[in-house]
């Protein structure tokens, strides 16, 4: 770790690390619990019985086995969601139920505990130890309405907690006939000008700042920081053409040659090279006869 | 014998003889149309024959649930078109075109960026008229971005605001993208004088190695900022034009710009060509977005060359721009910039507009890409 290179890796390395645990169960949240099912949900056993939805309020997937559930803070891990169950994940801002009857044997989705008015649930991480999210009942949640928590906000990141006279197991909170942008855009704005307006004057807008900041960008470059091109003079100092005539004499490569050539080329100005072009051809003389096959053939033994 | 010939008729009913609509042979000509036009003519190949090939993929009548339909989970070909229909490959192509694109010419001389911007007027005119055609508002998008002459950039806005419309949106992109020579020079004639039409523009100024790496940090940033929905596009164009103005990443600029573009185009063409199976593509909305698409190139080159003129106004001496360069504005590139050379020399042979036309013709690009997120962010 002495060379700061090193330091900066790691800390790369730590910030990627970071990022990539981004999508876990701290995302998850207690979506809306119903405690007395009167005439809603039915389990996959036809009972009724009071529920728990948890929501994802990432835009990714999380698994959630190995969490617990619980309606008692001092016993956190009152209810483990086996971690070995492959359909213990749930998709970006989607929603899972659990079903509060008290009979974990039932199946994955089944807790050990039933939901009552008065008290808290909690969504325990699968250390056992920290609470990703609780929810509290209130004690006068009349029958069949559900405590939910409803996102709000431009980003809908945010929640409100209010009691929901439509419950919604498993599906989103918010406001379920809700307009796509298309459609609100097609209300405001039938005949698309305010849209066309501000959007020509936002490309305009990008632009221009992107001219603005290159013209400066170019100033500042012309200002000393880019010797100008030599200009062709149409004839090398007398010192460097004995440079080159010299470096002519010794048995160099085809590609000091080439080098020495381009370089030329540059400084009189006379001719257009790629400068893009990564690396230089040098074709080997057409009277070169090395890879002739005639070179290869042999008399035939008589 | 009964067996013999009962196994006859059910082989008779799995071919593509029996299942043949009208429907499927048009589409099947129009391929054979495009991968002639693309041999014959030489206008946009690398896409034409793909995408004229895959129409003929597509297009074979085939008996419903073999799975090997475009449409159909988990063919081969429904697997290769995820890419389109995800997304994926527009991003990646605009990777390569980021490798391969020199911006040396907009660098030079920034002001030219404007005329990329006023051609995006294409895409926005567009849009106006899909409304009054009465498609939905992103329907409309998806059908104005048609305007920004980028194959990719139409298909990517597509998957994503109209889905169902992608296919003639994207045959619509490239069939004007390889008629930009036709459809271009007649406007600019119209519109230009022949005393404009030779305007001597002083040539471009040396671009220093730092301000081309400066350049897609800078745009980057500053772009992706303003209109973070066009990140995926953006950031894969100027990604790729700093792996090829870095100097140090010389194999990943070339894999880039190479190889990678190379599959990406074969798949892109392939699967946006399968996709216009007879039944989604033979329809209404399908010869309106395809007149919408002209109308959207006509819009975008009458105003870049308006917009130069307009400019002009406000210019003296040797800053005043030859208004054959605003068609370049589109961001068919390279082809309307060569278009604007080709006219240009028309009136003056010793007039190379060339160098002149690409900065705008790049600065298209970056337009049309911050244009998409626009559209996105407001309809998607």
């Amino acid at each position: 770790m002495k060379h700061p290179r090193h330091i900066i890796i790691s800390l790369l390395a730590g910030f990627a690390a970071l990022a990539a645990g981004a999508q876990n169960p701290s995302d998850l949240r207690i979506g809306e619990v119903l405690c007395e099912n009167t005439s809603g949900l039915v389990d996959g056993f036809g009972n009724r019985n009071g529920w728990i939805e948890i929501f994802n309020n990432s835009n990714g997937t999380v698994k959630f086995g190995g969490c617990y559930l619980t309606d008692d803070a001092s016993n956190l891990k009152k209810y483990h969601i086996p971690s070995s169950d492959r359909s213990t994940q749930v998709g970006p801002r989607q929603s899972i139920v659990f079903y509060a009857g008290g009979n974990a044997s039932l199946g994955t989705y089944y807790t050990n505990f039933t939901v009552e008015k008065g008290e808290s649930v909690y969504l325990v991480s699968n250390d056992g130890r920290t609470i990703i999210d609780r929810m509290d009942i209130p004690t006068d949640l009349p029958a069949d309405k559900s405590i939910a928590k409803i996102p709000v906000g431009i980003k809908e990141m945010d929640f409100e907690v209010r009691v929901n006279d439509k419950p919604s197991p498993g599906s989103y909170n918010g406001d379920v006939d809700a307009k796509t942008k298309s459609e609100i855009i097609k209300e405001k704005d039938p005949h698309g000008w305010v849209l066309t307006l501000i959007s020509v004057m936002v490309v305009f807008s990008a632009l221009l700042i992107l001219a603005f900041i290159f013209g400066w960008i170019g100033r500042w470059n012309g200002k000393g920081k880019v010797k100008p091109a030599p200009k062709a003079k149409g004839k090398v100092p007398d010192e460097i053409a004995a440079a080159i005539s010299l470096a002519l004499r010794q048995e160099l490569g085809g590609e000091v040659y080439a080098a020495i050539a381009l370089a030329l080329d540059d400084y009189l100005g006379t001719g257009v090279h790629d400068a893009e072009s990564f690396f230089i051809t040098i074709v080997p003389s057409q009277n070169g006869n090395w890879n002739d096959k005639t070179q290869t053939f042999r008399q035939l033994p008589r | 014998m009964n067996t013999v010939i009962e196994s006859l008729k059910q082989f008779w009913f799995f071919t593509g003889f029996a299942n043949c609509t009208w429907q499927n042979l048009t589409m099947i000509l129009i391929g054979i149309i495009f991968i002639t036009i693309a041999i014959k003519k030489d206008w946009e190949p690398l896409l034409l024959v793909p995408i004229g090939f895959g129409m003929i993929i597509g297009n074979i009548p085939m008996f419903p649930g073999l799975n090997i339909g475009v449409y159909e989970d988990g063919s081969v070909l429904n697997t290769l078109y995820q890419g389109v229909k995800q997304g994926w490959y527009p991003p990646l192509i605009f990777l390569g075109i980021g490798a391969m694109t020199d911006f040396s010419a907009l660098i030079s001389q920034p002001r030219l960026l404007l005329i990329g911007a006023a051609a995006q007027m294409g895409i926005f005119g567009a849009y106006l008229l899909a409304l009054a055609f009465g498609f939905d508002p992103n329907q409309a998008g998806a059908i104005g971005i048609i305007g920004g002459a980028d194959g990719p950039t139409a298909i990517f806005l597509s998957s994503k605001l109209a889905p169902d419309l992608m296919g003639a949106i994207a045959v619509s992109a490239y069939s004007y993208m390889a008629l930009v020579p036709v459809i271009q020079r007649p406007i600019m004639l119209a519109l230009t004088t022949k005393e404009e039409r030779l305007i001597r523009m002083p040539k471009p100024r040396q671009v220093s190695q730092r301000e081309k790496i400066i350049f897609p940090i800078v745009g980057f940033l500053l772009t992706a900022f303003i209109v973070p929905s066009g990140l995926p596009l953006l950031g894969m164009l100027f990604f790729g034009n700093l792996l090829k103005e870095s100097g140090v990443t010389r194999r990943l600029a070339e894999t880039a710009r190479g190889p990678l573009i190379d599959v990406v185009t074969i798949l892109i063409g392939l699967t946006v060509g399968a996709s216009t199976q007879a039944d989604k593509f033979l329809t209404g909305s399908s010869i309106k977005i395809f007149l919408l698409g002209l109308l959207s190139f006509v819009i975008a080159t009458t105003c870049g060359v308006l917009f130069v003129k307009f400019w002009n106004l406000f210019l003296k001496g040797d800053r005043k721009i030859n208004p054959l360069i605003g068609n370049a504005g589109v961001s068919a590139v390279p082809d309307s910039a060569r278009v604007s050379e080709t006219v240009g020399r028309e009136s003056d042979p010793d007039n190379h507009l060339l160098m002149h036309a690409m900065g705008p013709n790049v600065a298209g690009v970056i337009g049309s890409a911050v244009a998409a997120g626009i559209l996105l962010g407001f309809l998607g």
